[in-house]
């Protein structure tokens, strides 16, 4: 980072190699729709580029701050758009010995998808650190600018709230 | 801690009693070597595993995002305003300089190398010219 600092072009592109993954699935679990999740991961990144500066590692780890780049660029998107984005369509299932249970994992996964559409930015921001990138419940807290009591609570409701729509979903067999 | 403690930690965490609160954990792994306990966080255990499913991000879709983020970069560096010195040191800036220059030089060689001629200075020539001067001063176009 302290040569991204020094505008060393081609550290930054060894950092964007190793971090712009993990800044399009954040924000993809969050907007849901993969063009603007493109959009937000580029921006975060120019933001990087422009801030490095700014950047301290004895505040806050790299990725910390980079998840809060993307997190709020994406709560900003979707705080200003008009539209729910469509809900990808479930791949085709294939024939082989695992088929079957590959067809109850998809549908489960698709199930969650829906249900993760109920939730609001905010909790999908949570689950998305917390359960899917693995940090820890400080880490995340810390990347979302709350405090360890608010995080656990965001937490906690964004499961409840999550079983609650799968749970209705079943009973409408929507999913099905 | 009681079971239903236990529960609601679970129900906010996760099965994963490693990643709860650290002040709850030594509590929290007593319970969870129970039957109840083991099955709160089976069931618990469920649900995160659909969580942690990540979206796919294809190698050549995060590529593609960061060459278009380098050409942002390389476009708004283009933009941004040069210093009084290096917009003089492009080359459109160069060329009333190096043209002047040129004929400077061009100037300096001529005076070199062209034969220098002396005036005549017998009665003939001064009269001549005398009359050329005031001919161009009262009478010419010039």
């Amino acid at each position: 980072m302290s040569e991204v600092s020094a505008r060393r072009q081609q550290a930054f592109r060894v950092l964007m190699r190793r971090h712009m993954p993990r800044a399009l699935r954040v924000a993809q679990r969050i907007v849901r729709d993969p063009v603007e999740a493109d959009d937000i991961g580029q921006e975060a990144f120019l933001r990087v580029w422009a801030h490095a500066a700014s950047f301290d590692p004895r505040v806050a780890k790299f990725t910390t701050w980079l998840y809060r780049i993307v997190l709020n660029l994406a709560f900003d998107r979707t705080g200003r758009r008009t539209f729910q984005p469509l809900d990808e369509a479930a791949g085709v299932a294939d024939a082989g010995p695992a088929a079957v249970e590959r067809l109850i994992a998809d549908e489960e996964r698709r199930l969650l998808d829906l249900a993760m559409a109920e939730l609001s930015d905010r909790q999908r921001g949570v689950i998305a650190l917390f359960h899917m990138e693995g940090l820890s419940g400080e880490e995340a807290a810390k990347a979302m600018n709350l405090s360890a009591k608010a995080f656990e609570s965001q937490l906690g409701r964004a499961r409840a709230a999550l079983k609650e729509h799968v749970r209705k979903m079943q009973d409408k067999g929507s999913f099905a | 801690m009681t079971l239903d403690q236990f529960r609601r930690l679970a129900e906010t965490w996760g099965g994963d009693v490693e990643r709860w609160p650290a002040p709850t954990r030594e509590a929290a792994r007593k319970i969870a070597a129970s039957a109840e306990g083991a099955l709160v966080l089976e069931e618990q255990g469920r649900l995160d595993r659909l969580l942690a499913v990540v979206p796919a991000i294809e190698a050549e879709r995060a590529d593609r995002s960061s060459l278009l983020v380098l050409q942002k970069l390389a476009s708004i560096q283009e933009e941004q305003p040069q210093p009084w010195h290096r917009r003089l040191l492009r080359w459109p800036a160069l060329v009333p300089a190096a043209s002047f220059a040129c004929s400077v030089m061009a100037g300096v060689w001529l005076a070199g190398v062209a034969p220098l001629e002396q005036p005549s200075s017998d009665a003939l020539s001064v009269v001549s010219s005398v009359f050329d001067v005031y001919a161009i001063g009262y009478g010419s176009v010039q």
